[in-house]
């Protein structure tokens, strides 16, 4: 398998502070990669480095095949990785409809365009509505975003990533301040867009449950550096893993 | 040759000043509280014609400290009142508010001290020339820019080493984790907000004493600090003190050689600056975009 | 029928029926304004004002209502505007056609080149530099007296009958056709804002207001946009700035004072600056409620702060802000 995404020897200062240390991982193809830690292990600030929210200090990060290290946030959506943010983004007084046009018009070129013809238009209402469609928000797509339950606004979010037409899908924290029935939505979507419509997924998570659930491929931060890399089953069995986690609750 | 470059210079040095004292109050309320005080340079007539009303009955010197502080008194209702409210909501709110405060109080001063110019009279201990030679340098210009050099020096030093400056630093930098350590916030930001009208009312005073007093005598000074506040950098109180010496004395220099571009040349510096250094001389890359 | 229950009608509609009967009306009160201006204690001229000031805040309201992004400045490139027409009909000449375009272009042209760095800004940063810029270019007004006449303005100019084919507008010495003229011009570019904020550009100046952080992970080139907004707007302005030329016969610096751009701002928002038409309303009532107070006293300003203040405190949404959704907590 190829690999969708590497890390090569990434690190992140910020001042005197080492946020992430010398990092190294990479995901294959259709995998879906989970990134957990506990508090303060780094692995936000490392997301951040992958989706090109900051530029790392040394290290580079290479997308199917190619540097994206220096790339700006707007770059790196035109090659292929979208990114939904824990806290979620979107444009609250807007609607659904209008959350994803956006976003796939933007995709297909038009994001200066003064007009589009009744072909382009008819393509893009397309694409509008079956991505509304596929992370189950049909009956909602004219009621603001913000005016809806938390876990359809991640639906929203995800619609929106999904219409960058990427070939990375970056979820930080998808269930952060969700309730049970939110997470279990969210989760069988995540699982749904991986299982069936083959994804590369990577997230960062805080609900082990999920996280289980749901990668082929764990990656552990600790401290800013890579503590453990293997399958959920590796990951549970892994001494330094369970010392991390409990040092931490101790 | 060189009495037309000193009187320049000081002269620019004495103006400086003067934007110094209006750029560092409008620059810890706008950094502290994320509000463009529109109705900076009107704070600035008031506390000029305060003095105007204490001085027949307390004199000079008490006036120069006591009608500053009516002024931050008046300032601190106004915030208490208005200015709070808009807290936190689309910028368009806040400078609405201070734009339209600066109306009342312009039009207000109009209407108790009249249309036409009042003098402010300093006392004549300082206000003759020292020298012959240089005629321009009155006792009293001096005295002026000590008392901003110490005023300065001051509120730098009660940022620097008193709790509550710490607190205004720290709020600047995170305001949300200072709430959360148990500082009451409204009250550090009405505070805040005082202290930076008081400052505009002690140059009130002072820009009374030398060019007198009117009721729009702030607004050719409240451009220039905003320009001060650019130049030096959004965010950094250091850098806007930097940017209000540079004009002042940029423009001075200038009045030497092409007096005609002497406040040109303080927007050059200004488009310059934003040309190479988007975030101001000392301003922080992230408060920009 | 009560303000109230006129806003509770509309809400029952659907959103395309709804605005198809906004715009509606708003067409007809314009088109028949003449005729019922005199009825209320109004006349053709001060028609006239309302259409080309209301077009100034609309313009400007296309960067602060659709855009999100807050200039004190705008007068800027309107009063290029007034300046630009002004001076084809004083020194070039005497085509009002002609003194459009030049108005319309001094003003567009500025706003591109200013607007590229001020668009580097945010928040209250891009409002203060926006208020700089303006003053640079109040200072050259101010200064230059051999061709802007500097402090006493620009005189002696008069707007020019249109020649279309056999037809004649004599837009010079009859007030009503004056009207008409503004209202045509009025309409193109409200027209042609109106598409740009229907289009998929429209819309992704809708995802820059709205959240930044969100438009950039989605591609946007947010300050492109920023920069291509505050553009388009300051053309729209500078529209409205020649108009106003003609409209005086006359051009100072004061049309580029910042004064006058917080005005433009106080329009927008008092009429509703997340609605299309309400900066229109906001003219209007603004220019009534000048006129009024400084009928009665020399102390008008005073009041024109107090309706700043006012609107803030207690009226943030503006007037046609009740008839919109109710934004969500």
């Amino acid at each position: 398998m190829t690999a969708m995404l590497e890390a090569r020897g990434v690190s992140k200062h910020f001042g005197s502070l080492v946020a992430v240390r010398n990092v190294s991982l990479s995901v294959a193809k259709g995998e879906l990669r989970a990134i957990i830690g506990p508090n303060g292990a780094g692995k936000t600030t490392f997301f951040n480095l992958i989706t090109g929210f900051f530029a790392p200090t040394s290290g580079e990060i290479v997308f199917d095949g190619r540097t994206v290290s220096g790339l700006s946030a707007e770059q790196r959506v035109k090659i292929g990785m979208a990114r939904t943010f824990q806290i979620t983004e979107v444009f609250p007084e807007l609607s659904v409809d209008e959350n994803v046009r956006i976003a796939a018009e933007v995709t297909a070129g038009h994001a200066l365009s003064p007009w589009l013809s009744a072909l382009q238009e008819r393509g893009i209402d397309h694409t509008v509505s079956d991505l509304i469609a596929r992370v189950g928000l049909a009956g909602k797509a004219d009621r603001p975003v913000g005016e809806l339950a938390h876990g359809d606004q991640r639906a929203v979010e995800i619609a929106m990533a999904l219409a960058l037409r990427p070939r990375l899908l970056l979820l930080d924290e998808p269930t952060a301040g969700m309730g049970e029935q939110e997470t279990h939505q969210i989760a069988g979507l995540i699982r749904r867009l991986h299982r069936e419509e083959s994804y590369t997924i990577i997230l960062v998570e805080h609900d082990m449950r999920v996280v289980f659930h749901l990668a082929d491929r764990i990656t552990v931060l600790d401290q800013g550096a890579l503590l453990a890399d293997g399958t959920p089953e590796e990951i549970a069995a892994n001494r330094a893993v369970q010392e991390a986690y409990l040092g931490k609750a101790a | 040759m060189l009495q037309l470059i000193l009187f320049n210079v000081f002269n620019g040095l004495i103006i400086g000043a003067f934007y110094v004292l209006l750029a560092l109050g409008l620059s810890m309320i706008l950094n502290l509280s994320n509000v463009i005080n529109f109705a900076h340079g009107n704070f600035l007539a008031l506390g000029g014609y305060l003095a105007y009303v204490l001085i027949p009955y307390v004199g000079f010197w008490p006036s120069l400290l006591i009608a500053p502080l009516l002024t931050a008194a008046i300032g601190f209702i106004i915030e208490r009142t208005m200015v709070r409210r808009v807290y936190g909501r689309d910028p368009v709110y806040s400078l609405l508010l201070t734009f339209g405060l600066a109306f009342m109080i312009e039009d207000a001063c109009r209407y108790i001290w009249g249309v036409n110019g009042l003098p402010l009279t300093t006392p004549s201990s300082i206000s003759q020339p020292l020298s012959s030679t240089f005629f321009f340098i009155t006792a009293y210009r001096l005295f002026m820019v000590a008392i901003v050099i110490v005023v300065v020096a001051g509120l730098f030093a009660f940022l620097r080493y008193s709790r509550m400056g710490m607190r205004i630093r720290a709020g600047v930098l995170d305001l949300d984790t200072v709430s959360a350590l148990g500082v009451n916030v409204k009250l550090l930001r009405s505070l805040n907000f005082a202290v930076g009208i008081f400052l505009a009312g002690l140059a009130g005073v002072l820009a009374g004493g030398q060019i007198g007093l009117n009721p729009n005598m702030g607004d050719s000074l409240l451009l220039p600090s905003f320009i001060a506040i650019i130049v030096g950098g959004f965010g950094s109180l250091t850098g806007t003190l930097a940017g209000g010496l540079l004009i002042g004395v940029t423009s001075a220099i200038t009045a030497v050689f092409y007096p005609s571009a002497q406040q040109a040349v303080v927007y050059a510096l200004m488009i310059l600056v934003l040309l190479v250094r988007p975030q101001g001389l000392l301003g922080e890359e992230g408060l920009v975009i | 029928m009560s303000l109230a229950t006129a806003a509770a009608a509309a809400e029952a509609l659907p959103s395309a029926q709804r605005r198809l009967l906004a715009t509606a009306g708003v067409w007809i009160i314009l088109i028949a304004a003449p005729f019922w201006m005199p009825l209320v204690g109004g006349y053709t001229d001060l028609g006239t004002r309302v259409i080309v000031l209301g077009l100034a805040a609309m313009s400007l309201n296309f960067l602060l209502g659709y855009t999100g992004m807050m200039s004190f400045g705008h007068a800027a490139y309107f009063g290029l505007g007034v300046y630009g027409a002004g001076l084809i009909l004083k020194d070039v000449t005497a085509s009002t056609p002609l003194a459009l375009v030049a108005g319309t272009l001094l003003g567009g042209i500025a706003g591109v080149v200013f607007g590229r760095l001020i668009a580097r800004t945010r928040g209250v940063a891009f409002a203060m530099i926006t208020i700089a810029f303006q003053q640079i270019l109040y200072y050259v007004a101010y200064k230059w007296n051999g061709v802007t006449g500097g402090f006493d303005g620009l005189r002696g100019f008069v707007r020019q009958p249109i020649h279309l084919g056999p037809l004649v507008l004599n837009i010079r010495s009859n007030d009503l056709v004056f009207y008409y003229f503004v209202l045509a011009i009025f309409a193109l570019a409200v027209g042609a804002m109106g598409l740009i904020l229907r289009s998929p550009f429209g819309r992704t100046l809708l995802a820059v207001r709205e959240n930044q952080r969100r438009a950039r992970f989605l591609g946007i080139d947010v300050n492109r946009h920023v920069w291509l907004s505050f553009s388009v707007s300051a053309f729209f302005i500078a529209i409205a700035g020649a108009l106003y030329a003609l409209l005086n016969n006359f051009a100072d610096p004061s049309s580029m004072y910042y004064v006058l751009s917080g005005q433009f701002v106080i329009m927008a928002v008092m009429g509703g600056m997340r609605t299309f038409w309400g900066p229109l309303l906001g003219a209007a009532v603004f220019v009534v409620l000048q006129n009024y107070f400084s009928s009665i006293t020399l102390n008008w300003l005073f009041f024109v702060g107090l309706l700043f203040v006012l609107v803030v405190m207690f009226f943030p949404r503006g007037l046609l802000g009740i008839f919109q959704r109710r934004r969500a907590a």
